[in-house]
């Protein structure tokens, strides 16, 4: 039976190898979905509520069309996509570390970044859906303000977005390869952008001692272009300097987290830890 | 040994590091002790051949299995799996063989052992028709065309086992690497698997297959060469035929003056 043809699968099967067994795997739990749209639609009316403590005409707001319930809304449905981007990766490896599967995929031929993306893109796909169902539940039953959309804006300040969190996504995975646990960039992007990133408030809010803080983390420039862009009618011109900062992230982040990936699964195989949890 | 060689490691040596304590790192932050795995360790598997390597537990047996499925770099020397270093060429060092990866954690609990050969065999190439007909004819050949359809956390330890080797054969290398395949099996479901092993893979299909075990009478039953390591180096090595004999217990007497000659002069 020695040499089966093999047809030599491409790149777009083995990836949609992994969205079939966990799609496969999502079908097996049957309450998650409903869970997901449920803690959607309270977390909604909850910032629909909490809006209306927050008088129209807030001068903070201004810069993001003035109404505080659009504000919100589009922060946490894009922060939690932002999240998944930067901790889904480490995400699947520390799963696969636990559940022991690591080691099984570790020895196919398949590169081990394609493991990695192959693993995460349900998850990101799942969470991309629950930011656009968000949206619009926010729109269909909260009155979402949305402004004139610029698409430019929303395509420029996304994709770059995207390319920022991904390679801290991949930081997060090198470091829980070698490390297992205590995941730092998992702290500093989720925790301190939660905080200082404008996620829920607006950044202006902050005291200055504080404020330059914000400017360092790329989620501030991501939710103020894509609020801007979504909620206040502004011109490609208008983002631009969001547009600048996510690129000067994205050329520093990028590289170095495929520097830091490649130098942590050396460390690993080297101290015969790869698979270990 | 018959055949050319197509499992080779020269020199072998692999340290771990020693896991230390905060306590450590603040008093010796510089410190490196490492723990030896392998020591210059020298094996040639040949073609077609069913190779036992028997060892005490720390002997270094699986570390060596880890270094040629590339899940881990040896420090030293050089282990090369049918011409492909391990180090150097690890996508076609991985062509090259089947690692029966027996840990039951690694496989999807919730999907079917079908759907799990599935998954695997796509990683491994197959697409299409042809990883159908290739999943069908190794459910069928590991006993587990009945059973192909249930969710994998209802089948019994051996049948686990068989969907391991089933996971190994997918890509249809012509080498296979197991690692204690029998343990923690009863004795009837471990006869199944030796008898799959060396009957089928190695009888019929003529795969070369590195076995690492604890069980004296599977080698002595099993093998066409055994290996004895201990502490990092083979101490002895040769053909079952004549280290086994007078059967298990004079294979047993060999092995133990082997790894006590060990412990008596590292």
């Amino acid at each position: 039976m020695s040499g089966t043809a093999r047809t030599g699968a491409s790149g777009a099967a083995v990836i949609a190898a992994f969205l079939r067994r966990d799609f496969r795997e999502a079908l097996t739990y049957k309450f998650s979905f409903i869970s997901s749209v449920t803690g959607i639609l309270l977390s909604s009316a909850t910032f629909y509520f909490v809006a209306k403590l927050v008088p129209p005409g807030t001068p903070s707001l201004g810069p993001f069309g003035g109404d505080y319930f659009s504000f919100a809304v589009v922060g946490v449905a894009f922060a939690g996509l932002l999240g998944m981007f930067q901790e889904g990766l480490a995400a699947v490896v520390r799963s696969a570390q636990l559940s022991g599967t690591l080691e099984a995929l570790l020895v196919t031929p398949v590169p081990v970044p394609v493991i990695l993306f192959g693993s995460s893109l349900y998850s990101l796909l799942f969470q991309l859906v629950r930011t656009a169902l968000h949206l619009g539940v926010a729109l269909a039953f909260f009155g979402l303000a949305l402004g004139r959309i610029n698409a430019p804006g929303v395509l420029a300040v996304g994709v770059l977005t995207v390319v920022c969190f991904l390679s801290v996504g991949v930081l997060s995975a090198s470091f829980i390869l070698v490390y297992k646990t205590g995941n730092p960039f998992s702290w500093i992007m989720g925790t301190v952008s939660g905080l200082l990133g404008g996620v829920v408030f607006p950044v202006a809010l902050l005291p200055p001692w504080i404020r330059w803080i914000s400017s360092l983390l790329p989620v501030t420039y991501a939710l103020d272009g894509m609020r801007k862009s979504l909620l206040a009618s502004a011109t490609f011109a208008d983002v631009l300097p969001d547009v600048a900062a996510l690129a000067a992230f994205a050329a520093l982040l990028l590289p170095a987290s495929l520097v830091a990936f490649r130098l942590a699964v050396r460390k690993a195989k080297k101290d015969g830890t790869l698979a270990h949890y | 040994m018959s055949g050319s060689p197509v499992l080779v490691a020269e020199s072998l040596v692999k340290r771990y590091p020693v896991f230390r304590g905060f306590r450590e790192l603040i008093l010796r932050p510089f410190d490196r002790r490492r723990v030896t795995a392998l020591d210059g360790l020298d094996l040639e598997v040949g073609r077609g051949r069913v190779f036992c390597l028997l060892g005490p537990n720390g002997a270094g047996k699986t570390t060596l299995i880890k270094i040629l499925a590339t899940l881990v770099l040896p420090d030293n020397g050089r282990a090369s799996v049918a011409g492909h270093d391990v180090a150097r060429e690890p996508g076609p060092a991985k062509n090259a063989v089947g690692y029966a990866v027996s840990d039951e954690r690694s496989f999807y609990w919730r999907l079917t052992g079908r759907q799990n050969l599935e998954f695997f065999g796509t990683l491994y190439g197959l697409v299409g028709p042809a990883r159908s007909r290739r999943v069908d004819e190794l459910l069928r050949l590991a006993g587990l065309e009945g059973s192909a359809d249930l969710r994998f956390n209802g089948y019994s330890t051996g049948m686990r086992q068989m969907l391991a080797f089933a996971r190994a054969l997918l890509a249809d290398a012509a080498i296979l690497l197991v690692d204690e395949p029998t343990r923690s099996l009863d004795p009837q479901a471990a006869d199944r698997i030796r008898s799959f092993l060396r009957g089928e893979l190695a009888g019929r299909q003529g795969k070369t297959i590195l076995w690492a075990t604890h069980d004296l009478g599977e080698a002595a039953d099993c093998a066409d060469d055994i290996a004895v390591i201990s502490r990092g180096r083979i101490r002895l090595c040769g053909p079952a035929a004549s280290l086994a004999a007078g059967g298990r217990t004079s294979l047993r007497q060999v092995y133990e003056q082997a790894v006590s000659e060990s412990e008596e002069k590292p």
